[in-house]
């Protein structure tokens, strides 16, 4: 009973990462196509991003079933319970890329001087996502933390850039379409960063039992 | 086996003990018996010769409280007796031993009292005057006897009972003891039982052979290890559950590991979802393939399944650093196209110029003028396609002939040929250096200097020096061409020997030339196993070296 109990909390872990993973190459893909101006392959990550959306569920089921047959306590209650909190803000980050995706062809593949911000926040918002999942397949405390921490970086980088898009319009040297669509762009960019932090902060429960939201 | 060895022994012993006491005991009995018949004979002639000759009276003053007489006369009434009043005593002649000895002289018997715990044994005889004198004696039966003595039997049974359970303790303890003390690490230098030699025999053999099975094993997982570890391939091996087995340094680098990985999932190594479904299909039994760039490298990975019987045992994974080859990809890809558009640019000035001919267009006074343009490009066509061919020759490495060559010789003639186009740049060439012969293909050092004073002029400055040095450095044969031109930016001095690649892109029409020339030097220099040197600053001029 047991062995069968563990062999499908590891099933579980697997699927976890796999459905991190795709999360990862998702972002990492958009943000991508987001900075080369390339309209055609934001077209791609339907596929995707229907992919993650069926893990979710997957996922879900293993949780539920785990917690109904096995009533878990514990350290194995804590990791069932934030698996299924993490799969909730992996799926919104798999959607938020989504979005960002469905964006970049108004973008009429400009990448102008405007790009010289994201460039710097799509790639810490990646890391985020990437170390928040390295700290949950290595159950690191001190990664998870750092990426608690890292979330300041792409706020500030959401500001800088929320600044500069209001200068550009005030100046009127844009058209507002454009700059609003540049400025949705961040503000996912800025949640997808939450998200990693909310993946990170259940990491630190699983592995300690306390949450910092608590 | 000691308590085996311990009940049997201790059963031994009880048996042998209880045997020895009944047998005993029936024995002593019956020789009891005997021998109180012999003292009941002895002592009944013995009173019957007194009988004989005192008569009856005898027994007046007869005491014996051991013995009984009884003298019945021949009808068989008692007539004495020496316990019971003889008066109230039933007629005795139907009795076994007094019938006997009424008939014969003399009878015996034995008889069992009625409650069986005693027996009583008649001796009869007949006396001188008819009558029978009897004596009788009771004595206790056997089971009567055993009964009595039951609790001293008890006491032995017990106390030879500890002894036995002790002794036989102490004997299978000695027993086994040496069975016990086997040494069965050295089976063969064990001095126990004789009985034991054919086993301690086998288990030597046994053991010298599972030794050097394993010996052959370690070898042999010594070897695999070398060898996967010295590979420059990253190699990993997992199990049907997609666990690591096996990790090889390269494969740690790449997949940029720390610390151990074997017998974690590999999930944990690299989660990305291309290696995730390889490793996934390599588990259902197909083979995939991918690349993927990584920390700057270009990487193949190849995922196998390790397949035995038709049952899929688990999955090989291994990576080729392919950078080298996607360059070269690169690189071939690139020339095809350069090759191309050089080939294409001067025939369609050829076909615009002649079109515009043909149509009659050109004004008389102009005809010359396209007709030299058309010539001129169709020359740089053959230019270029000469040195395609050329460059192609050296690809191939066909061995032409190789001679003594005269390296100043080679060089006025080089000079000699240039001097035009240098004089219409107005640029100075001048040689200096001693002879220097080396052994190699005349018409490739040639090409060598024709190509390197070529660019020297081409790309110089108005009123610039060029000079070709021959000389001798380090023992070894030297051509160096220097020049006050406009040198080479950094950055473009490691391609400038790739096929056309050029420094100035927009400008190469101006200064002419295939874009061939370094490349083709490059590739005659290697033919000689030789060196090139580049020494160059931008704007003050490049020094070129070549060492044979």
């Amino acid at each position: 009973m047991r062995s069968r109990f563990d062999e499908q909390l590891s099933l579980l872990n697997r699927k976890m990462i796999q459905m991190g993973a795709e999360c990862e190459e998702l972002i990492a893909f958009v943000a991508k196509a987001l900075l080369n101006g390339d309209v055609e392959s934001a077209g791609k990550v339907k596929e995707q991003g229907r992919e993650i959306d069926e893990m979710e569920r997957e996922i879900e089921a293993i949780c539920l079933k785990l917690l109904l047959q096995q009533q878990p306590v514990a350290k194995d209650l804590r990791v069932i319970s934030a698996a299924l909190k993490m799969i909730t803000d992996m799926e919104r980050i798999g959607d938020q890329a989504e979005d960002i995706a469905e964006i970049i062809p108004f973008l009429l593949g400009r990448t102008g001087a405007e790009f010289a911000d994201f460039k710097p926040m799509a790639e810490a918002t990646c890391k985020m996502v990437t170390d928040s999942m390295d700290a949950y397949v290595r159950q690191d405390l001190d990664l998870a933390k750092a990426v608690i921490k890292h979330d300041d970086i792409v706020d500030d980088a959401f500001g800088r850039m929320k600044d500069m898009l209001i200068k550009m319009i005030s100046e009127n040297n844009a058209d507002g379409e454009y700059a609003v669509d540049l400025l949705m762009i961040a503000k996912y960019f800025e949640r997808i960063g939450d998200h990693a932090v909310n993946i990170a902060e259940w990491v630190e429960f699983s592995v300690t039992g306390v949450h910092k939201g608590v | 086996m000691t308590k085996k060895i311990f009940r049997s022994v201790f059963t031994v012993a009880l048996v042998v003990l209880l045997a020895s006491i009944g047998i005993a005991t029936s024995f002593i009995y019956d020789y009891f018996n005997d021998f109180q018949v012999k003292r009941l004979k002895a002592e009944l002639s013995l009173v019957a010769d007194t009988v004989n000759e005192v008569g009856v009276e005898y027994f007046e003053n007869f005491d014996s409280t051991v013995f009984r007489f009884t003298v019945v006369d021949p009808v068989g009434d008692v007539l004495y007796d020496t316990q019971v009043n003889a008066s109230e005593m039933e007629n005795h002649a139907d009795r076994e031993e007094i019938a006997e000895a009424f008939e014969s002289g003399a009878g015996s018997s034995a008889r069992n009292s009625s409650t069986l715990t005693e027996k009583t044994f008649y001796e009869a005889v007949r006396l001188e005057n008819g009558d029978v004198l009897r004596i009788s004696v009771s004595q206790l039966t056997v089971g009567a006897l055993v009964l009595g003595m039951l609790p001293a039997i008890i006491a032995i049974i017990l106390i030879a009972a500890i002894v036995a359970g002790v002794l036989s303790h102490a004997t299978a303890r000695k027993v086994t003891e040496p069975l016990m003390q086997l040494d069965l690490e050295h089976p063969s230098e064990n001095s126990t039982y004789e009985e034991l030699t054919p086993i301690l025999t086998k288990l030597h053999k046994q053991h010298k052979q599972i030794r050097s099975q394993m010996e052959t094993l370690r070898r042999k997982s010594d070897e695999f290890e070398q060898i996967v570890s010295s590979m420059n391939e990253g190699l990993v091996l997992l199990d049907e559950h997609g666990m690591v087995l096996s990790m090889n340094a390269a494969a740690m680098k790449i997949f940029a590991v720390k610390g151990e990985t074997v017998g974690s999932d590999f999930l944990l190594v690299d989660r990305t979802s291309k290696m995730s479904k390889a490793i996934w299909n390599a588990l259902e039994g197909s083979r995939s393939e991918y690349t993927e760039e990584r920390s700057g490298s270009e990487y193949q990975f190849t995922v196998n399944p390790i397949e035995s019987v038709g049952r899929v045992l688990g999955a090989v994974i291994l990576v080729f650093d392919i950078s080298d080859r996607a360059f070269a990809e690169r690189n071939r890809q690139e020339f095809t196209a350069n090759v191309t558009h050089e080939l294409k640019t001067p025939l369609q000035s050829i076909i615009g110029s002649a079109e515009l001919l043909e149509n009659g267009l050109v004004r008389p006074e102009d005809t010359g003028r396209f007709v030299g343009n058309i010539r001129k490009e169709a020359t740089r066509l053959v230019s270029l396609i000469n040195d395609i061919i050329r460059l192609s020759q050296l690809d191939e490495n066909h061995e032409p002939a190789t001679e003594s060559v005269e390296l100043t010789e080679v060089a006025k003639e080089v000079v000699e040929v240039l001097t035009v186009s240098a004089t219409k740049r107005n640029v100075t060439l001048c040689m200096e250096g001693e002879p220097q012969t080396i052994y190699g293909v005349r018409r490739y050092i040639y090409e060598i200097i024709y190509n390197l004073c070529d660019n020297a002029i081409r790309y110089n400055v108005d009123g610039g020096r060029v000079e070709v040095r021959i000389g001798r450095d380090n023992g070894h044969a030297s051509v160096s061409v220097k020049d006050t031109g406009i040198g080479i930016a950094p950055e473009h001095q490691n391609r400038i020997f790739e096929r056309f690649y050029r420094v100035d892109k927009s400008h190469s029409k101006e200064t002419g030339g295939t874009g061939l020339g370094l490349s083709i030097v490059k590739h005659a220099v290697q033919f000689h196993s030789g060196r090139i040197e580049l020494d160059s600053e931008p704007g003050k001029g490049t020094t070129v070296t070549v060492t044979f």
